[in-house]
């Protein structure tokens, strides 16, 4: 799976849980907290999408990303092994 | 045979602050605030501590106990994480004040919030062995959260626990005949792993990365889930208990707990998750939400939530689930007595909330100053028993424990 991929795995979990984000624009640089994504709805979309890449590890290991764009680099590295 | 618990009963301290008048006094976002569906939270007072909390919530069940019954109480667990010595344990002091009997096994439980229910579980696991047939076990999850807010750094990095940290005790009398909750003997699961979410590295501080924790919860409570689903067949998250009790660290965090299973296991709508949490889990907040967060205690809060406000009429089964930071998680399910709601209204546990002290701001900020306070390794102090005048005394006139001054680090005690 590409990088772009797995990012557009992770923008779709992010309008499935925060619906209200239907139609507004997201893009690498965003940080989940600046589109007003609550720590709960974070951590949930955290966790549909390691379902849906089917990546089985700890949410817990997924600390330190500061935007959109390097969770879905740090999930792609995951994938990768 | 039949273990669980026979009696239970909540202490909410004496005091309380309204966190609305908190987050508008802190300048914190009123939004935010909606979503930790927090109302009050209690304040700890000079002359209340984890000990005095412990005893004013297990005397009420003693009281209403014969001295054969009283007599049978052998063992006396503790369940904390705002111990107040790292050898000697609080139920030593419980077992005094309370004139239980001396052939009694004393200790202390450790696992943050997750600690009342571990205590259970040796209680229940104490009865099941059948190694000494009729015995009772009393379990006390007695936590309170006393940190030193004074400094502005202090206040900051606390911003949204400050809202949510509480105080509070609960105790459990397990036995042999659970007209509370009975317990379902081996349904239960377990998830635990090593994560630093949150810790107490001192007394009275607390450390920690509250989203790291929020992941863990979530995680823990699917993978416990799904152990007592592989140890219990046909279990079933939607269908197999009425109602649901969860540790409370905050409201908003048992929805999105129960939002996430619901999402996960059934891929439930919006509209059905909220339908069911409104029917099975909105009854657990009741307490929670006018004590903030207990700690080991909260998950029993929640039962006691259930129990009293759920209008129940018939035995009804309950899955519960505790979570406690570092971290070790539990889903285990009992059956809520026919009688449980005449025993637990004996206790009057909103009567007595309802009756607690108001602080004001400038009164709970006085105290988080922690002047006259005996922390952890206080060796001699004497309590100004008038640090807040009007609530020294129960206002129905029972008696109530204080402490009232650590000699040579021996806490003393007395019923006021």
């Amino acid at each position: 799976m590409t990088d772009d991929a797995v990012l557009a795995t992770l923008i779709a979990q992010i309008r499935d849980v925060v619906p209200e984000l239907e139609g507004h624009p997201i893009a690498r640089a965003d940080s989940m907290v600046d589109l007003g994504v609550n720590s709960i709805e974070r951590n949930e979309v955290l966790l549909l999408t390691l379902q849906a890449l089917q990546l089985d590890i700890s949410p817990t290991k997924l600390v330190g990303p500061r935007n959109i764009g390097e969770l879905a680099d740090l999930l792609h590295a995951k994938l990768a092994g | 045979m039949s273990v669980g618990i026979e009696a239970l009963n909540i202490h909410g301290g004496a005091a309380y602050l309204d966190v609305r008048e908190l987050c508008a006094h802190r300048g914190l976002d009123i939004p935010r605030f909606e979503n930790l569906l927090i109302r009050e939270k209690t304040v700890a007072l000079p002359w209340e501590d984890p000990v005095s909390f412990a005893v004013n919530a297990a005397r009420p069940i003693l009281d209403r106990m014969t001295p054969e019954a009283r007599a049978r109480i052998e063992m006396v667990v503790t369940c904390t994480e705002s111990g107040i010595d790292f050898g000697k344990s609080m139920s030593t002091y419980v077992q005094d004040l309370l004139g239980l009997g001396r052939n009694c096994r004393l200790f202390e439980i450790k696992q943050a919030c997750y600690s009342g229910t571990a205590g259970l579980q040796m209680a229940v696991n104490f009865i099941l062995s059948g190694t000494s047939p009729g015995a009772k076990a009393l379990v006390i999850a007695t936590d309170i959260s006393r940190f030193a807010l004074a400094d502005a750094a202090a206040i900051q990095e606390w911003a949204y626990s400050e809202p949510t940290s509480g105080a509070g005790a609960v105790a459990l009398l397990v036995g042999e005949e659970p007209h509370v909750l009975r317990i379902d003997p081996g349904a239960y699961g377990n998830h635990a792993f090593e994560v630093m979410d949150t810790c107490r590295p001192g007394p009275d501080t607390e450390a920690g990365d509250a989203d790291l924790s929020l992941m863990a919860y979530l995680e823990c409570c699917e993978g416990a889930f799904k152990d007592y689903a592989r140890r219990v067949e046909g279990a079933d998250f939607r269908e197999s208990f009425a109602y649901l009790c969860f540790h409370t660290p905050f409201g908003g965090m048992v929805k999105g707990a129960h939002r996430h299973l619901m999402r996960r296991l059934y891929k439930a709508a919006p509209a059905e998750i909220e339908a069911d949490f409104a029917r099975r889990m909105a009854p657990s907040l009741a307490y929670g939400a006018r004590v903030g967060n207990t700690a080991g205690a909260s998950v029993f809060l929640a039962l006691a939530g259930v129990i009293d406000t759920a209008g129940l009429t018939a035995p009804q089964r309950v899955g519960l689930f505790a979570y406690g930071s570092g971290c070790c998680s539990e889903f285990l399910s009992g059956v809520v007595g026919e009688g449980a709601p005449g025993l637990l209204a004996e206790m009057g546990i909103a009567r007595k909330l309802d009756a607690r002290y108001r602080l004001s701001m400038a009164e709970y900020e006085h105290l988080l100053r922690g002047e006259g306070i005996a922390r952890f390794g206080t060796k001699n102090l004497a309590i100004d028993a008038g640090a807040v005048p009007g609530a020294r005394r129960n206002a129905d006139g029972t008696p109530r424990l204080v402490l009232e001054a650590v000699v040579n680090y021996h806490r003393q005690y007395a019923w006021v």
